[in-house]
């Protein structure tokens, strides 16, 4: 009788455990806010780029492209439009912004001397 | 019996709270797949700069106003007016001025569609979301497909099926302003000798960010409007020193204002130097 009510209780604080981490995770998970944009979904991130390349196409200023993508973090620009344009041809954008951003990362690469 | 309901009743409890502390505590959820609308504020004004600069570019108004959309604010006109007052309190004038432009062509609704290229065809498909949007059953997927291959997707439709139209003057690209109203203000409760300069669009929306050029005998200066935005969008003044007599008109280009020599009044107090109130307008 005293093994069972251990038991019980054992089989009980599992379950509420469980209960608590699906709330938590799940149900209602932590809301955010102040955020990053490396944080960025990949979409918004890839439209980030093509407003980027966008602007380039008119200035050609790579420098201030670089700048303006530096926002993402650690990595380089160029990888960053890149991988902008990875996301472009891989999710049909119009071949027209594909293009901006090809040039965009051509005009980077040719920036830092990095391929 | 009985002590046991109440045993596993209060495990249940207790492993329901160490479960919530882990989950929203120990280890909440890594944020990915985030939306603009819960970037930090310093980086949605560089998103907002980032969307201006785009406009400029481009002229897509309704390219530009989905993506705004993205970033969430409550009046986008408004937040991109307050953006572009702080941009010029930092010196940041030419980003200050796409952002300002931004938020007049979307008060007028203006829309500038630009000329078609022979490579515009529609994408293959108008699939933009990722594989993490099942994380977040939101709507932003639709927001995105918005702010991307829809409005990619359907421009050159637009260019085709419609003739281009005339493209309506935008207010900050060098129409002249007319001086509609010059007025010598005698009012004890202002500074003395306040020049209060008013800039308007043609719709008497205030304009901001709008450049002012006062000059005199030995010297000029220049200042702007947009700088208390709690007179006004499009206010600005200037002190004017006693016996001087100014010219003042917009950088854009104006009709001008001369003789301006801050006005002798009188008060029970005494005499007192007065101002002059200035209002420009698009025609």
């Amino acid at each position: 009788m005293r093994s069972n009510r251990w038991i019980f209780i054992v089989i009980a604080a599992l379950a509420g455990i469980g209960a608590g981490l699906a709330y938590g995770w799940v149900v209602d998970p932590v809301d955010y806010f102040d955020l990053t944009p490396d944080t960025l979904r990949a979409d918004y991130k890839a439209d980030y780029v093509l407003m980027v390349a966008e602007a380039f196409n008119a200035q050609r200023d790579p420098g201030l492209a670089a700048r303006q993508l530096a926002v993402f973090g650690s990595q380089s620009p160029t990888a960053i439009a890149a991988q902008g344009l990875d996301f472009a041809r891989a999710n049909g954008f119009d071949a027209t912004d594909i293009t901006l951003i090809q040039e965009l990362v051509t005009a980077l690469q040719a920036w830092s001397g990095l391929p | 019996m009985k002590r046991i309901g109440w045993g596993v009743f209060f495990a249940l409890l207790s492993g329901l709270g160490i479960g919530l502390l882990y989950a929203w505590v120990f280890s909440p959820l890594r944020v990915v797949d985030a939306a603009p609308v819960a970037l930090r504020a310093d980086f949605k004004d560089q998103y907002r700069s980032v969307i201006a600069a785009a406009f400029a570019a481009t002229g897509n108004l309704e390219r530009a106003r989905a993506r705004l959309e993205l970033v969430g604010d409550a009046d986008s006109v408004e937040a991109l007016n307050a953006q572009a007052q702080r941009m010029i309190a930092s010196g940041e004038i030419q980003q200050a001025d796409q952002v300002a432009a931004l938020a007049s062509a979307l008060a007028q609704g203006v829309a500038v569609v630009l000329p078609p290229s022979p490579s515009v065809e529609p994408p293959p498909t108008a699939n933009t979301t990722s594989p993490g949007n099942d994380a977040i059953p939101t709507s932003t997927p639709e927001e995105i497909s918005t702010a991307t291959s829809e409005v990619a997707a359907t421009q050159p439709v637009i260019l085709e099926a419609t003739p281009r139209p005339t493209r309506p003057p935008l207010p900050t690209l060098g129409t002249p302003f007319t001086l509609t109203g010059q007025e010598s203000v005698c009012n004890s409760n202002l500074p003395d000798g306040l020049l209060q300069v008013l800039v308007l669009n043609a719709n008497r929306r205030q304009l901001p960010g709008m450049e002012i050029r006062i000059t005199w005998d030995n010297g000029e200066d220049q200042f702007f409007t947009g700088l208390k935005p709690e007179l006004g969008n499009g206010y600005a003044d200037f002190i004017l020193a006693p016996n001087v007599t100014y010219t003042v008109q917009l950088a854009l280009g104006s009709e001008i204002a001369t003789g301006l020599t801050a006005p002798t009044c009188e008060s029970p107090n005494g005499p007192f130097s007065g101002g002059f109130k200035l209002t420009f307008q698009q025609p």
